[in-house]
């Protein structure tokens, strides 16, 4: 009798594994074939070079792990209140995963709780926000690159380096991480004297009027650094505005044609170029990993930075890095 | 067959015709299929292998194709600038060219030492000062029939950076000085053209140089940051199967060009594969199902009424007199199996009772052969003793011997029966001992303890007097003092007990033992053996004679025997 019950068993026993065998190849096509998950790019701006090659990279990366990609982006840097509504609105519509760049580290924080509550994965990219709920972070390492900044500025030949500095928005955690490396690079230097620091709102205009409004004050500045594409561009334009070019050394962020140009014709003598590319591609990758239940490789993951001159910014590195392959 | 070697405690896996049924169908299935899958995805692989090789390359050789129709169709509108250079019309025909072609990004001359002379653009400023000129710079990698650079950045114009690949020509102009002719195309078209290149679902392909070199790769940026890594550079034109991708090179005949087409062939398969397997194994699930029913089905016809007709065997084997037997379903076979055991049984239980009845009719026979067998010295004597009684004028005792006699011979013949009382059974002891007293001159003297409640139970006829025959003959006889026998006759826990107890001379235990043994003795005709046997066929084992014996004490005899009131043979 006992004998005939394990028999029966064992039979069952092969039947559920069979059962379940088939169940899973099932599950494993549907996997293969299923249905598109949807990741949100939550950015700062849509104008700027920097986020128009984050979503170059972040389309690349829906693209190869056949996603959904929807590109959210307030008209102001500073508009946290814009972002917060785009974080709930795309929320609602049942995205899997949002890839944000926080405009204040603070007042964001919230949204991105709640967002994270309805299970959606939040991946952090370019700026931080204050959240529990951020599983990676992809960026620049801010304070390296501040650092990188403050060398830049070194390289200065002049006896005394006046400085001034020209931030944007206080409240935006990147801004002042990289002030912060500068501020310590500089530090080590005895020529160094920072004269003069202002934070702007982060557009050209602004910027420009700033900085002139600084030079006004302070006429000895010889050394400006900048630490965002549009104060970049404004500071370009102040000094391109005095023709002080050959006299004043500055330090910029980032690039685009015209602070590219910038760089040629010497307004602009060195800029810190992030790799925004890598950052929307690994973005969307890490998102990616979330949705489908892997852990992310690192939690935080620097992408790389360059200092571009004069000297090398036609080199095959520099062409790919600061020229965006538009078709 | 099974059972029995399990009861030896050899714990051998036994299997049942239904088990096997199932895992040798399962066993077929299984290893057909895996067989048919392993096959399948051989040949599959190999053509789709085959296909996408195939593809590969036809896919390779249209970009080839379209490529160098492309570059062919720059070199004309080259060969055509060359011709309109230095003629009146030059202006005109350089300023529509680059209008209309919008694929030109820039028309450029220059001297030896590297001067921008001339420059023709559809609406680009150029920079007050040229800093870096790349597509001069460019100049320097000459190669093949048409010299095309690797693609670079346009650095000329203000604020406009656009990817380019410079096609190079040296022309002589009047006076005798080489001028360089740079035609920029705009990298774009090639580059879009080559981003929609598919090869199978997910292959693509890329350009290098001669060297190695990429120069357009449709994840350029990937590579660029070090996210990606292109393993296929630098192959010989051919198709290369590699481990997971299949590269197939072309080189371009007109520029130093090298198309690489990549196609992945092994995700197709492993979701051919996945699925092939999904449907064999819900093939297998169905095929267990279907022969778990059909085993199911074979137990119930074939295996259980097998294992019943086993059961009914033993059995019968057991107790083959008391065993009925009756047909149960199953299979033709089985059934047949089953009416023949049935018949079988039937038949050798009636042989079986055949036997029995004729041993007992055998028995019968002989005992009542013997039974009438009269010892002719037992008679001679007694005669011969009568006679002397005659002669010595011993009438009366003459005449009881004569009755006795008569007496004796009537009991033992008793109408042919069997069973007689216990009354008439003592009578013939007493006639018996009459005789032998008579004949012995009271040599022994005997008496009878007889329980008056037994006296109507029927026993043996001939029982008692073998037995004392025995203790007159072996124990009295040889001893010089007078003998004594005592008959008892009682009741013990439900059965008849006669005791024959004398005080002659005794018996060793081995004599005890042979008299059950050996047959009829010399005088009567009807031995101890002969009782006891009777005694056993009548009544069974546990009836029949025991003996207790002592050298020069005496012997006691004891015969057992149920309370019975009628013969049940003699119906």
């Amino acid at each position: 009798m006992k004998n005939k019950w394990y028999r029966a068993g064992v039979f069952v026993f092969f039947f559920l594994i069979l059962v379940l065998t088939a169940c899973h190849a099932q599950r494993r096509v549907e996997q293969i074939s299923g249905g598109k998950k949807r990741v949100a790019l939550v950015a700062k701006s849509a104008e700027s070079a920097f986020w128009k090659t984050v979503r170059a990279g972040a389309n690349a990366a829906s693209t190869e792990y056949n996603m959904d990609l929807i590109f959210e982006a307030p008209l102001s840097e500073e508009d946290y209140a814009a972002q917060n509504q785009m974080i709930r609105s795309v929320v609602e519509e049942g995205v899997d995963a949002i890839v944000f760049s926080a405009v204040d580290f603070e007042a964001n924080a919230e949204a991105v709780d709640e967002a994270a509550e309805e299970g959606v994965k939040i991946v952090s990219i370019d700026s931080e926000v204050n959240s529990s709920a951020v599983e990676c972070y992809i960026g620049t390492d801010n304070y390296e690159a501040g650092c990188l900044a403050g060398e830049a500025v070194l390289e200065c030949q002049a006896p005394v380096l006046n400085i001034g500095i020209v931030n944007y928005d206080k409240n935006s955690e990147n801004g002042q991480t990289r002030e912060a490396g500068f501020r310590d690079t500089v530090a080590k230097d005895s020529r160094a004297v920072i004269v003069d620091a202002i934070n702007v709102n982060s557009t050209t205009e602004e910027a420009k009027e700033g900085t002139l409004a600084m030079l006004e004050r302070n006429p000895q500045i010889n050394v400006i650094a900048t630490f965002n594409e549009w104060t970049s561009l404004g500071v370009g334009y102040a000094i391109q505005e005095r023709n002080l070019g050959d006299r004043t050394h500055v330090v910029a962020f980032d690039c685009n044609v015209v602070s590219v140009g910038m760089l040629e014709t010497g307004e602009v003598d060195a800029l810190i170029v992030q790799n925004p590319y890598a950052m929307g591609y690994l973005g969307v990758e890490n998102a990616y990993s979330l949705i489908n239940g892997q852990s992310v490789e690192q939690e935080e993951i620097d992408t790389s930075l360059m200092i571009v001159t004069k000297e090398n910014m036609y080199d095959d590195e520099s062409q790919r890095l600061l020229f965006s392959f538009d078709k | 067959m099974s059972r029995k070697k399990s009861k030896k405690g050899k714990r051998r896996l036994t299997i049942s015709i239904s088990e096997m049924f199932i895992v040798l169908s399962m066993g077929m299935v299984l290893v057909s299929a895996v067989l048919a899958i392993v096959i399948f995805v051989q040949i599959y692989k190999d053509a789709m292998e085959q296909s996408a090789v195939t593809g590969s390359e036809q896919s390779i050789v249209q970009v080839q194709n379209t490529l160098e129709n492309y570059t062919n169709e720059i070199e004309t509108t080259l060969e055509l600038i060359k011709q309109n250079m230095d003629t009146p019309n030059e202006d005109d025909f350089m300023q529509n060219l680059v209008e209309v072609r919008t694929d030109i990004a820039a028309v450029t001359t220059y001297d030896d030492s590297g001067k921008l002379l001339q420059c023709w653009t559809a609406g680009l400023a150029l920079k007050p000062e040229i800093m870096t000129n790349l597509s001069y710079e460019a100049y320097s990698d000459k190669s093949e029939r048409l010299n095309i650079s690797r693609p670079h950045v346009e650095s000329i114009f203000v604020d406009v950076y656009p990817w380019v690949v410079t096609i190079y020509e040296d022309t002589i102009d009047e006076q005798g000085k080489t001028r360089h002719l740079a035609l920029d195309i705009r990298f774009s078209n090639i580059a879009n053209y080559i981003d929609d290149v598919g090869i199978g679902q997910r292959g693509y392909c890329f350009i290098t140089d001669l060297k190695g070199n990429i120069v357009y790769h449709p994840q350029q940026q990937l590579i660029n940051l070090g996210l990606r890594e292109e393993t296929g550079t630098g192959l010989e034109d051919g198709t290369h199967i590699g481990s997971e991708a299949i590269y197939t090179a072309h080189t371009m005949e007109n520029c130093g060009w090298k198309i690489i087409g990549v196609s992945y062939v092994d995700e197709m398969i492993t979701a051919q594969v996945a699925g092939a397997l999904r449907r064999l194994l819900i093939m297998l699930t169905g095929i267990l199902a279907v022969t778990s029913i059909f085993g199911w089905l074979l137990a119930r016809l074939f295996s259980r009424p097998a294992k019943k007709l086993a059961k009914a065997m033993e059995d019968f084997e057991k107790d083959a007199e008391n065993f009925a037997y009756s047909v149960r379903g199953g299979t033709s076979e089985i059934t047949t199996l089953s009416e023949s055991f049935g018949h079988m049984v039937l038949r050798i239980q009636r042989l079986m009772e055949k036997v029995r009845q004729e041993e007992i009719s055998l028995r019968k026979t002989e005992l009542k052969a013997l039974q009438a067998q009269i010892n002719p010295h037992f008679l001679y004597n007694t005669l011969d003793a009568i006679a002397w009684l005659c002669e010595d004028g011993q009438n009366k005792e003459a005449e009881e011997m004569v009755t006795s006699l008569a007496n004796l011979f009537r009991i033992s013949i008793s109408k042919g029966h069997e069973m007689i009382p216990i009354e008439k059974e003592l009578q013939h002891a007493r006639s018996y001992l009459k005789i032998e007293q008579i004949r012995y001159k009271d040599r022994f003297t005997y008496q009878f303890h007889v329980d008056a409640a037994c006296m109507d139970y029927l026993c043996n006829k001939i029982t008692l007097q073998p037995i004392i025959e025995n203790a007159i003959y072996h124990g009295i006889n040889q001893m010089p003092d007078e003998g004594r026998i005592d008959i008892r006759v009682f009741s013990e826990e439900g059965d008849i007990i006669f005791q024959v107890e004398d005080n002659g001379v005794g018996m060793t235990q081995k004599q005890c033992g042979e008299i059950l043994q050996r047959e009829s003795g010399d005088s009567v005709g009807i031995g101890i053996k002969n009782v006891n046997d009777r005694i056993k066929i009548y009544f069974g084992d546990e009836y029949g004679i025991s003996i207790a014996s002592e050298l020069d004490e005496g012997t006691c005899v004891t015969i057992r025997m149920p309370k019975i009131k009628e013969d049940k043979f003699e119906k």
